[in-house]
């Protein structure tokens, strides 16, 4: 008789602390969806900090327009032999440039949340009444500010330097580049996890933008398979038949429309590629938000 | 079986402690349970428990690696505890810690502001987290930032002093009226006179009611700003109390030397002192002067004295301070690392 009501003691004990663990956890996920206007100050905060730092003007401003220089000037089109399918190099190189600019929100973003982790804003944030939700919207937010500033200099530098894009097409574009940057801040969210200072974070940010740019063939073609597993690549291919050579919406729908650096065409039509960007863009995101909770929930 | 010289006197120390007070638990704001903390197999915090009535400011004391700011931070939501509890308010740590958030203010140990932003922007990013509404919280953050002499400086808090940039931290802390304010070290690395402008100002914020919870090394500290303290060592309350019941428990008592105009005034001093309960042992020396050993807290017995006499020339106390107290609580330094 002891026996079974020391059992059952015991298997009360067991579910009230079950309930317990679950309710706690329960409470904890829902504090860390509730998303409300605190996203909308932290970014008017990350934007003024963002603001009075010179690195970060730097590579909002000043990057962008160096980099369509440089580009330019290698590419110089002046006797028609850099002219392919009617369209200059300086043209088809075009969406390189919009990878790399918005790509190296990877650098930026990385150095944020790896400060915050450091000189303990994060912890002093999380002794508010606000979600880790708010804060994550938040800092996305003030990233994409700083993204559209980007993509505005690159478009009319880019247009005044003789990039051609179709106009028509260019709201498709943004929005590929947009939805890019926003994986972007999701890799930089991975390095700030995985490692303890700004300053790595800043060096491994900028050296795994720089391995994708290259892998990817973003700099300049690349012939090998290694390609499509980079989201640089889709985004520069995407952008590239969408809003610099002009595809149609219907062309969207057709089987092999994505050329390749290996063939022509491929089997993928170029609504494949938009879902393989929206692909990379969630898992990085979910991934970077997963690993940054685990790390720096004490 | 064999307890230690240092066991005998901690037991000592927490058989008279706040626990067994016959206080409605309702008064208390603050009730922590068994509260534990791992890391990585090390007990940083030992089971702790104590009680902070509403209103009072309550000192945890330690030195550093003690497992005081492990305690606060685990209070402050910003690390889940091991195992244990603590009933802040109405609302439990362990399942409601998004109510606690809202109810607490944190200025934490090092001067945690953000660089880039002036002093206002801060105390406004604070309020706004809060859910402060925008005219409140400049009108608040106003006040604030003119009671601690930083107002109007448009420079980022970056070009700030260690004690400008304390002052602000304390002013982010204050911006919602919390009902309890935790203070982690305010006082580390100040100045003398900042740290007096800090104390006096923690003072007046005793008088609004707010109940406020202070981290310290600083014996000076504790005896001056606390209500009642815990002692911390090794993760573990050692002793918890007033400082004059800590004091009052002390095995070694205190010292009061009074000297006398005349013979007749000593030994009327004398026979009167006799029959206080706390006097150990009293002894004439030369010169009139009267030399008595007491146990327990000097404030108390210098009120009880100076009630009793008439008339005396000098009078001198020399009493355990905090420090030699924690000395023979841990067998310790209490700077020592």
């Amino acid at each position: 008789m002891k026996a079974i009501e020391l059992q059952t003691i015991q298997v009360d004990a067991k579910a009230i602390q079950t309930v317990d663990a679950k309710t706690v956890r329960k409470n904890d996920a829902k504090a860390f969806r509730a998303v409300d206007s605190k996203a909308l100050h932290i970014a008017k905060k990350n934007v003024k900090e963002k603001l009075k730092n010179f690195g970060q003007m730097f590579w909002t401003i000043a990057f962008p327009i160096m980099m369509l220089i440089v580009y330019k000037l290698a590419f110089k089109d002046d006797d028609g032999s850099y002219i392919i399918n009617g369209l200059t190099v300086f043209s088809m190189e075009f969406p390189g440039i919009v990878v790399y600019t918005i790509g190296i929100s990877t650098m930026t973003s990385a150095v944020m949340f790896a400060m915050s982790k450091k000189d303990g804003t994060l912890q002093f944030i999380d002794t508010m009444p606000v979600s880790r939700g708010n804060v994550f919207l938040g800092a996305v937010l003030s990233e994409t500010i700083f993204m559209n500033i980007q993509l505005v200099i690159v478009f009319v530098f880019g247009y005044a330097l003789g990039a051609h894009f179709e106009l028509a097409m260019l709201p498709l574009g943004y929005g590929i580049a947009m939805i890019f940057g926003v994986g972007a801040i999701g890799l930089g969210l991975i390095i700030a996890s995985l490692l303890k200072s700004p300053e790595a974070a800043n060096a491994f940010g900028m050296l795994t933008h720089m391995i994708f740019m290259f892998v990817s063939g973003s700099f300049f073609p690349m012939d090998h398979a290694g390609v499509f597993f980079t989201p640089h690549y889709w985004v520069k291919q995407v952008f590239l038949q969408l809003t610099v050579v002009g595809d149609s919406f219907s062309d969207l729908l057709y089987s092999c429309s994505i050329i390749t650096p290996l063939s022509e065409t491929t089997i993928f039509p170029i609504w494949v590629g938009l879902i393989i960007i929206l692909a990379f863009t969630t898992a990085f995101i979910a991934l970077g938000i997963k690993i940054f909770q685990r790390k720096t929930s004490l | 079986m064999n307890a230690t010289k240092h066991e005998v006197l901690q037991s000592n120390y927490l058989e008279t402690s706040y626990f067994h007070d016959n206080v409605d638990s309702s008064e208390y704001i603050i009730e922590v349970k068994n509260l534990e903390k791992y890391f990585n197999g090390f007990k940083a915090v030992d089971g702790i428990n104590f009680k902070i009535r509403k209103g009072e400011l309550f000192s945890l004391l330690g030195p550093n690696g003690a497992g005081k700011s492990t305690t606060i931070r685990m209070l402050t939501t910003v690390l889940k505890p091991t195992s244990g509890d603590a009933r802040i308010s109405e609302y439990s740590l362990k399942r409601e810690k998004n109510n606690i958030k809202s109810l607490i203010g944190v200025c934490p140990q090092e001067n945690i502001v953000f660089d880039a932003l002036t002093a206002e922007d801060n105390v406004e990013f604070v309020g706004r987290m809060h859910g402060m509404s925008a005219d409140d919280v400049k009108e608040r953050s106003k006040v604030l930032l003119e009671k601690m002499n930083i107002a109007g400086r448009k420079k980022p808090a970056k070009t700030f002093s260690g004690g400008m940039k304390r002052r602000l931290s304390l002013a982010m802390s204050l911006v919602h009226q919390p009902e309890i304010l935790f203070l982690d070290e305010p006082t580390a690395g100040l100045d003398p006179q900042a740290r007096r402008i800090v104390w006096d100002f923690i003072h007046e914020l005793k008088t609004t009611g707010m109940t406020i919870i202070l981290t310290t090394h600083d014996m000076a500290e504790a005896d001056a700003l606390s209500d009642h303290l815990a002692i911390i060592d090794h993760g573990k309350v050692i002793a918890c109390g007033t400082v004059d019941d800590i004091k009052r428990s002390s095995d070694n008592g205190n010292v009061i030397e009074i000297s006398f105009f005349s013979r007749e005034e000593l030994i009327k001093a004398k026979q009167q002192l006799e029959h206080v309960d706390s006097v150990k042992q009293i002894i004439c020396g030369e010169n009139n002067k009267l030399t008595i050993s007491f146990a327990g807290g000097a404030k108390g017995f210098k009120r009880d004295i100076l009630n009793r006499l008439e008339s005396f020339k000098t009078l001198h106390f020399r009493e355990d301070s905090l420090e030699e107290i924690f000395l023979k609580l841990t067998g310790r330094e209490l700077r020592e690392n």
